[in-house]
């Protein structure tokens, strides 16, 4: 170390500075270090045409990585290929090798780009368009999304050959309007796929709807493209590819990049009240490892999961370093920062100018910023893909680099820092989608049966498509002459359905203190609760009253308050199993598998006062009635395991027990934690015992919950993990939940019928 | 998962306008042919016909105007002496393809009903009406389809139709019919070949002349503003959609009678705004005889006619707009008249024309401050009298201070004075120099 300026030669050293200090290494609770990884690289094939080899040169590249080519190989024979590789492994190269090949042996050849993102799309444009004019070849492409201007959209239809779009704009422009693009589907040959595992849950089901349409559209032209499909490390690839295509798919994993030594530290901030289970902020502990990174010269990225977080963690590092760094060395980075601000951290972080950045899971996807040599996750990411993911951005092709997993206080952060060996000895999640989920596949026949009529014997994904086609023309949608189906109605269909609905159902929150402002965002699940008329909703340390909530427009107006009660809704959730699909009984335990419908309603709020907890008042809630079918999972004990407790202790026992498994089953799935909801019944009204269900928090289901019911031995012995393992005394907020909720003997009641279970079965 | 029908009906029960029987039984009837034969009374009543082609079957109906045929202010007759002054827009709307000359006899008249909005793929017209010249008559026929299996054959016939005609006569077509068509051509496997057919969409020229005096632009409003078409009783064309689908429902043809009327009336309204054009090109419209038209009007078509190398029709406009008393001036045309005298190096002709605007400007609680603007840069550069100019200058920025509180952009607001304060100091640094 430089002892003027603090400044440490390498991460290596700066390791060591920190394995000197006791009072962090305390935190430390598991330090896992990868050992670097040498290339394997192949020549150059020679069937790469010569002009495209020249170019690959110029850019330094004269042999290809062993991935690169077994991909290269494996297109060329003809498969539809998926290629799995970590961040920085010369992914890109997978897809356009072969794309370039082709468009280079012939030019009426036409290829298209899918990216989640328009932001993506257009780092993608610009490393082709340098390769097209290294190899000075009239090779067009474009980005097709709502930004382009109508003056070359023209254009770019007839003579584009590679269009670079996104799924929400093929679904809403492109296919309802493919006779404007004879030219491309008639000679398309190829469909790349990138991020692939960002198609995922209902957006990944509409997308896998998208897909079949785009292949109806290309069959009608007479072709049949290739995907070639890239994705980070997920669990199932090969699987979540040829779901999300319908098609058999070839799987390329076998890495051949080189990677520098990385280090994985988990870092536990410490118990400040033991009683209560409560330890120091996760927040300032992240923001106390990046400054001790930047200060001593290490380019470092912070993630944390929400924009407020980023916000926080940003204000405090700009402080903690102002004298070291300049402000504008540490920058944001997350979902409404407008894209030229956007383009000009992502160009900070690659030339060395920014040293720091905080970002939201937004720069976890493939967003060019060259490698940095440290990272902190404050929380666990969610799930163990995105956490290699995000894990990923710190790690160069040589020397070391290094990540913090921060733990917050929730039970699946403190499950896995405790269990490490968990998170490193198992695979990534698998991405889940279902396409066939019931309303999300009508909305695409509609919006298929608009680009083209269909015919008895097609098939559109796996439910029998003649009973939903007769459905659609029951509801005068569609026209059946003979054994055909017509779109027959004046709407548009495409307009109505977003691929992305669930981020438009969220309630905005506007402070009507002074103006105007919108100060955060609640989901449609959790507003009854959260922001009913008077409720008190904390944001940021401050206290607001929710003074008018208009349900139909999905907007609350509060008021910054100064009270010393928060309000608690009580929501009486109804659920009605209407079809069990699968079940199975091992000893006491039966466990079922089907349809419910879940009705949820608002009924009182009470105040309670801060501190002494005690209730001072309440009054009721008028918000309509919450209809949800779906799918579910669920067991109940036998009266023999329950026979021997009180209602009451039942009733804790499984509270406490469903706080714990909801906080575990992200574990299993790789979906956003809202997305999965739990509902403990001490008799339920179907199967007239204790019971814990679990349901999808989507219409109609997206496969969580059956995954859930596969997973279910696993999840009972990991919550008997979790509640053991957990240092408080008799319950806190990283277990069964707080003791105000579970009661002073939740811990043991919930562990105690957890083992009832397990000895018996 | 329990039965997919099941399920289905559970979707329907949610929703609002769900019938409350639940059917379950399948009524798959593959037996149900597309063909049917027989043409119902309501259809025969209006003198529909069916028709076979190699294609298929779909239905027709044709109607004739024998000469002479008043439609409104004009006979459909004249159209075959006034066509062939159509050319310029034939030019102006179809750069890529030029013609020599309009053949009338070879004119298609299109208009087409459509089950939705849009040019997208799902959108289909199930009636085309089109029309033509003869010798003796002006012809009108109408296809429908009574389901979208007999569009081939419809298409067919259309086809059969357009191989001898150079341009087809629309009114948005360009933009809406032609390629709502050409959706359905390439649907049904058919590529373009040898050349697209030429337009004449008369909406353009519409909108070039009526933007600023017609509340709209639609065809029902111009017919019956400049046409002197009253259509009386009529289905609008926005209703034509959900009509069509109560046929497809209940098979009864009456429901279509008001929307074959209504596509009638738009062809032959189409043939009318035809002969309206071709007499404004011959010079053969008196506008000045026309009671109650204003001189924006008037200065549209000028520049309009102008854009269409009719440079001695233009000019015989614009001379009158310089001699008219009553400048209500409602689109700003005295300014642009000025404007396009000044880039022709006429002053003298736009000097009345700015006095009267700025005196015009000066009485108005909401002024425009171009003409003084304009006379202040004409009399400091153009008559060297920086006085003059000076008077005006400092008048605007006056005026500029009464329009302030109405502009909302504060940077439009401050950008504005500021300028003309400028010119205001430069022109008293002027003025006082010369008088040194």
């Amino acid at each position: 170390m430089n002892p003027w300026t603090e400044k440490t030669e390498s991460v290596e050293e700066w390791l060591g500075l920190l394995r000197s200090r006791q009072e962090l290494m305390e935190n430390v609770t598991y330090w896992h270090t990868q050992p670097a990884k040498p290339s394997r690289s192949v020549p150059m094939p020679e069937r790469v045409h010569p002009k495209l080899a020249e170019a690959l040169q110029q850019k330094g590249i004269t042999q290809l990585y062993t991935h690169q080519a077994a991909s290269f190989q494996a297109v060329a024979d003809g498969h539809h290929v998926v290629t799995v590789t970590p961040t920085a492994s010369g992914k890109t190269l997978c897809y356009n090798l072969p794309v370039i090949q082709k468009l280079l042996e012939d030019d009426s050849a036409r290829a298209l780009y899918l990216f989640p993102t328009k932001a993506l799309a257009q780092d993608q444009v610009a490393e082709l368009q340098e390769l097209a004019n290294l190899m000075e070849a009239d090779i067009k492409t474009h980005t097709y999304d709502g930004d382009t201007p109508p003056t070359v959209r023209q254009a770019i239809r007839n003579a584009g050959h590679i269009v670079v779009t996104n799924p929400d704009m093929l679904h809403s422009a492109i296919l309802p309007h493919h006779t404007k693009w004879v030219k491309l589907f008639e000679n398309i040959r190829y469909i790349i796929i990138d991020e692939l595992h960002a198609y995922r849950g209902v957006f990944g089901s509409h997308v896998a709807n998208v897909i079949r349409r785009l292949k109806r559209i290309c069959r009608f032209y007479g072709s049949e493209p290739q995907f070639l499909c890239a994705s980070a490390t997920i669990r199932n690839p090969q699987e979540h590819a040829e779901r999300l295509i319908g098609e058999p798919v070839a799987l390329v994993d076998d890495n051949g990049a080189p990677t520098g030594e990385k280090h994985l530290v988990f870092y536990n901030p410490p118990v400040v009240n033991k009683q209560l289970g409560i330890r120091r902020s996760s927040v300032l502990e992240s923001q106390k490892l990046a400054a001790m990174l930047l200060k001593s010269g290490i380019q470092t990225i912070v993630f944390a999961r929400s924009r407020v977080r980023v916000e926080i963690l940003l204000t405090y590092l700009q402080e903690n370093i102002k004298h070291e760094l300049g402000k504008k060395s540490i920058r944001g980075y997350r979902g409404g920062y407008l894209p030229k601000l956007r383009r000009e951290i992502e160009r900070g972080l690659r030339n060395g100018e920014i040293r720091g950045v905080v970002s939201t899971n937004a720069l976890e996807l493939g967003i060019d910023i060259g490698q940095l040599q440290a990272c902190v996750l404050n929380g666990y990411p969610g799930t163990i893909a995105s956490t290699w993911q995000q894990s990923g951005r710190a790690g160069r092709r040589q020397g070391s680099s290094v990540t913090f997993l921060v733990a917050s206080s929730n039970p699946l952060d403190q499950y896995l820092i405790q269990n490490p060996d968990y998170f490193l000895g198992r695979p990534p999640e698998e991405a889940r989608i279902h396409p066939d989920n019931l309303l999300i596949l009508l909305d695409h026949l509609k919006c298929a049966a608009y680009e083209l009529p269909f015919e008895e014997g097609d098939v559109f994904g796996g439910e029998k498509l003649t009973d939903l086609l007769e459905f659609l023309a029951e509801e005068k949608v569609l026209h059946r002459v003979g054994s055909r189906w017509y779109w027959m109605e004046q709407a548009f269909p495409a307009h109505n359905i977003s691929l992305r609905s669930a981020a438009q159902e969220n309630f905005v929150i506007i402070d009507q203190t002074e103006g105007h402002r919108v100060i955060g965002e609640v989901d449609r699940f959790s507003a009854p609760t959260l922001i009913h008329e008077e409720a008190i909703y904390l944001h940021e340390g401050v206290q607001y009253q929710v003074e008018k909530l208009d349900y139909p427009e999905k907007k609350a107006y509060v008021r910054e308050v100064n009270v010393d009660y928060f309000t608690d809704a009580n929501l009486a959730v109804e659920l009605k199993v209407l079809h069990v699909d699968l079940e199975s009984t091992s000893g006491p335990l039966e466990r079922q598998f089907g349809e419910v419908t879940v009705m949820a309603k608002p009924t009182i709020f009470k105040k309670i006062r801060l501190r002494t907890h005690e209730n001072i008042g309440s009054g009721p809630i008028h918000l309509p009635e919450e209809i949800l079918h779906t799918s579910g999972y669920w067991f109940s004990f036998s009266e023999e395991q329950s026979g021997k407790r009180s209602a009451n202790d039942m009733q804790m026992a499984l509270l406490g027990l469903a706080n714990v498994l909801i906080h575990l089953a992200p574990l299993h799935l790789m979906c956003d934690p809202l997305d999965i909801r739990v509902v403990p019944q001490v008799k339920a009204l179907h199967t007239k015992r204790p019971t814990i269900y679990f349901y999808d928090r989507y219409p109609g289901g997206i496969g969580l919950s059956q995954r859930l019911y596969e997973k279910h031995d696993e999840l009972l012995e990991e919550a008997q993990r979790l509640i053991r393992g957990c240092g408080c005394l008799s319950g806190c907020p990283a277990c069964v939940g707080p003791i105000e909720e579970v009661g002073l003997l939740g811990k043991d009641l919930a562990l105690s019928l957890l083992q009832g279970m397990s000895e018996r079965s | 998962m329990s039965g997919l029908r099941e399920r289905l009906g559970r979707l329907r029960s949610s929703s609002a306008e769900a019938p409350t029987t639940d059917e379950t039984t399948s009524s798959l009837d593959l037996s149900a042919t597309p063909e049917i034969p027989n043409l119902s009374p309501e259809f025969i009543e209006i003198g529909v016909r069916l028709i076979d082609n190699e294609s298929g079957q779909f239905l027709l109906r044709r109607v004739e105007y024998p000469f002479p045929y008043r439609h409104g202010r004009y006979d459909l007759a004249d159209m075959l002496t006034c066509a062939s002054h159509l050319h310029p827009i034939a030019t102006r709307q179809n750069r890529q393809s030029p013609v020599d000359a309009i053949d009338p006899y070879r004119l298609l008249f299109l208009d087409t009903e459509t089950t939705g909005l849009g040019v997208g793929t799902g959108n289909v017209p199930f009636m085309i009406g089109f029309g033509y010249y003869t010798e003796t008559a002006f012809v009108v026929e109408q296809t429908l389809i009574r389901h979208p299996g007999e569009e081939r054959a419809m298409l067919t016939y259309l086809l059969g139709h357009m191989k001898d005609k150079t341009h087809l006569v629309t009114y948005n077509g360009r933009t809406f019919d032609w390629p709502v068509l050409v959706n359905r051509f390439i649907l049904n496997g058919w590529r373009q070949s040898g050349q697209e057919p030429g337009h004449l969409d008369f909406l353009h020229p519409s909108r070039a002349l009526w933007r600023n005096t017609l509340p709209s632009c639609r065809l029902s409003m111009v017919e019956e503003a400049r046409l002197g078409i009253q259509r009386g009783e009529d289905v609008p064309g926005s209703l034509a959609p959900a009509l069509y689908f109560q046929y497809l429902a209940d098979g009864n043809a009456t429901h279509l009678h008001g929307v074959y009327t209504h596509n009638e009336k738009d062809i032959l309204t189409l043939a009318s705004l035809c002969v309206h054009f071709g007499f404004l090109l011959s010079g053969g419209i008196d506008l000045r005889s026309r009671e109650g038209i204003e001189g924006e009007e008037l200065f549209r078509t000028a520049c309009w006619l102008e854009q269409h190398h009719n440079l001695e029709a233009a000019e015989r406009l614009f001379v009158q707009l310089n001699e008219m008393e009553d400048i209500a001036d409602s689109g700003g045309w005295s300014l642009a008249l000025a404007a396009r005298y000044k880039r022709a190096g006429q002053h003298e002709r736009a000097l009345p024309l700015w006095r009267r605007a700025a005196e015009k400007a000066e009485s108005s609680s909401l002024p425009k401050l171009d003409a003084h603007i304009e006379l202040a840069i004409y009399y400091e550069h153009r008559d060297k009298q920086p006085l003059t100019a000076l008077i005006y200058a400092e008048k605007a920025l006056e005026l500029a201070y009464r329009r302030a509180k109405f502009i909302s952009d504060a940077a439009k607001r401050k950008d504005e004075k500021e300028t003309l304060q400028h010119r205001v100091t430069r022109l008293k640094n002027k003025v006082t120099r010369e008088r040194k």
